[in-house]
């Protein structure tokens, strides 16, 4: 292994504190729950917007906290879901007037420690809604999940709901935007090399040379099959060939396009993934709305990529477009 | 039974999953990810460490207590699981001091709906319930025919024995053994044994 580290114990630990240093007008560290928060969080004007997940997928979520997107993150370990006290705490410290919305992946250890933490906070007479996003294509149940795994996908879920909070939109109507962009999200991912969490110090999983995994999960885990790599028109057709039709996303339809990086796939490779994509989809009479290229949603060090759909609509649209101030700035 | 006996079934549970760690996660590692005994263990010491300092106001205050501290710091799924089991068990018996036969058997009854409705599992799918719904079936059997406590007791920890050892039939479907399939079958459910050895351990020291 190598990598940038101390003690890898102290991997998420040191990760959040760099954050917060970088962004010290606008993040809170609380180093007790993971927590990144916004600085001016909680607003009793405004509906708190929580994510939890596991961490090693950054940008996602601790790095999407701020204006307009999230109120708070709070990971779990490197691809671990955090722990219900985390979330409880962290549900506590963003209480708001207008309630609290927890957005969650969906994986079986995310799940039952939201719920847990949202029966409890209920307990408490907070008014909590949570939202499951899964927009995975490549299998119907996985390794760590009931049903599909929510991926990069949820970048778009994240947004909306975040304008919409922003606007001052009640829970339920929220809560409605949210299950709307995740009823027209769908992605697919491949992997081209495996990758390396710190605790293990070594691969998650092996892949040859001349291998990819289809499908592949971001922790990973085994999507549809292992293939011999092939080229990008090809990979780009494999992507779009599960994607597209599983809404399905027709001719006639505005699309917003993501093309996102997995951890150790460089920009230009993410680039040429676009051009193919967007070429191929407008040669299917479907438009091309706005561009997303770049890592989201990550799974490490691990060199491969994702393609994600959202069919738009107007109310999708504004929201999408509205401003959002969060800390993957790099100018 | 006095709030004094409810924390005495607590803390035989607290200890003897710290004493099991080694054990529930031997029998978690024949078909699952063999982590069951350890986020068992560390949310029980979590349990331990904390335990004269619990709100002990009533039976059902000082169960959610236990709930939320064992359930809290831990990560996978164990935590969520046994956690809404007591917090169930704990909604009952909010307010009470003395715990009625029929309270327990509410109790159990709650603690297998949550277990339910967190892990979406149901009897058969080779999970604890398939222990706890046979041993609550027991007490409640006993209870109506006038047996004593300690005799309710013991008949409770047979009924779960025989059916977490009757578990050895079943196919997982769901938890992480549920990915192995078929290589399940032959090999105990582990939270069923968990809870036929913490029934045993309760039947011994009543």
């Amino acid at each position: 292994m190598k990598k940038f580290v101390n003690d890898p114990r102290n991997f998420v630990p040191e990760m959040l504190t760099g954050i917060a240093l970088a962004n010290p007008d606008t993040l809170t560290y609380v180093p007790d729950y993971n927590l990144i928060m916004r600085a001016d969080a909680p607003r009793q004007d405004k509906v708190s917007i929580i994510q939890g997940s596991g961490s090693g997928h950054e940008p996602a979520h601790v790095m999407v906290v701020g204006k307009g997107m999230l109120d708070g993150a709070c990971p779990g370990d490197v691809f671990a879901a955090p722990p219900m006290e985390y979330v409880l705490e962290t549900a506590k410290l963003l209480r708001s007037d207008k309630g609290v919305l927890l957005l969650v992946n969906n994986y079986t250890g995310d799940k039952m420690a939201f719920e847990m933490a949202q029966e409890l906070a209920e307990a408490e007479g907070m008014n909590v809604k949570t939202l499951f996003i899964n927009d995975d294509v490549a299998v119907q149940d996985s390794t760590w999940t009931v049903g599909r795994r929510g991926v990069a996908g949820n970048f778009f879920v994240m947004k909306a709901v975040g304008a919409a909070a922003e606007e001052g939109a009640e829970l339920d109507e929220i809560v409605r935007i949210g299950e709307k962009v995740n009823s027209v999200t769908r992605t697919m991912g491949i992997a081209l090399t495996p990758c390396t969490p710190p605790a293990k110090g070594s691969p998650l999983f092996e892949l040859g040379d001349d291998e990819m995994e289809v499908g592949v999960g971001i922790h990973g885990e085994p999507g549809r099959r292992r293939a011999k790599l092939v080229s990008a028109d090809e990979i780009v057709d494999e992507l779009l060939g599960a994607v597209v039709p599983d809404l399905p996303y027709e001719s006639g339809d505005e699309v917003a396009l993501m093309i996102n990086g997995l951890g150790g796939t460089p920009i230009s490779e993410l680039y040429i993934l676009y051009g193919i994509a967007h070429r191929k989809l407008e040669e299917k009479g479907i438009k091309v709305w706005r561009s997303y290229v770049g890592e989201y949603c990550t799974s490490l060090d691990m060199a491969g990529a994702s393609l994600t759909l959202v069919k738009m609509d107007d109310e999708i649209a504004r929201l999408l477009e509205a401003p959002a101030e969060i800390a993957i700035r790099v100018f | 039974m006095t709030q004094e006996r409810v924390e005495y079934v607590m803390r035989t549970i607290t200890d003897q999953c710290i004493e099991n760690e080694r054990y529930f996660s031997d029998l978690d590692s024949v078909a699952g990810d063999g982590d069951f005994g350890y986020s068992l263990a560390r949310g029980f010491e979590n349990v331990r460490d904390q335990w004269d300092g619990f709100d002990r106001a009533d039976a059902g205050t000082f169960l959610q207590k236990v709930a939320v501290t064992m359930s809290g710091r831990i990560g996978g799924t164990s935590g969520p699981i046994w956690g809404t089991a007591v917090l169930r068990a704990a909604g009952v018996v909010k307010g009470k001091h003395d715990v009625s036969g029929d309270d327990v058997v509410a109790m159990l009854r709650a603690a297998v709906e949550g277990i339910k409705a967190r892990g979406g599992a149901d009897l058969g799918d080779k999970t604890l319930i398939d222990a706890l719904v046979p041993m609550t079936d027991a007490i409640e059997r006993e209870l109506a025919a006038g047996s004593s406590p300690a005799d309710v007791a013991r008949a409770a920890a047979t009924a779960a024995r025989t059916a977490a050892d009757a578990t050895k039939e079943l196919q997982a479907r769901r938890g992480r053994a549920a990915y192995t399939g078929e290589r399940s079958i032959g090999s105990v459910d582990p939270g069923a044994t968990a809870v036929a050895v913490l029934a045993e351990k309760i039947a011994e020291g009543w």
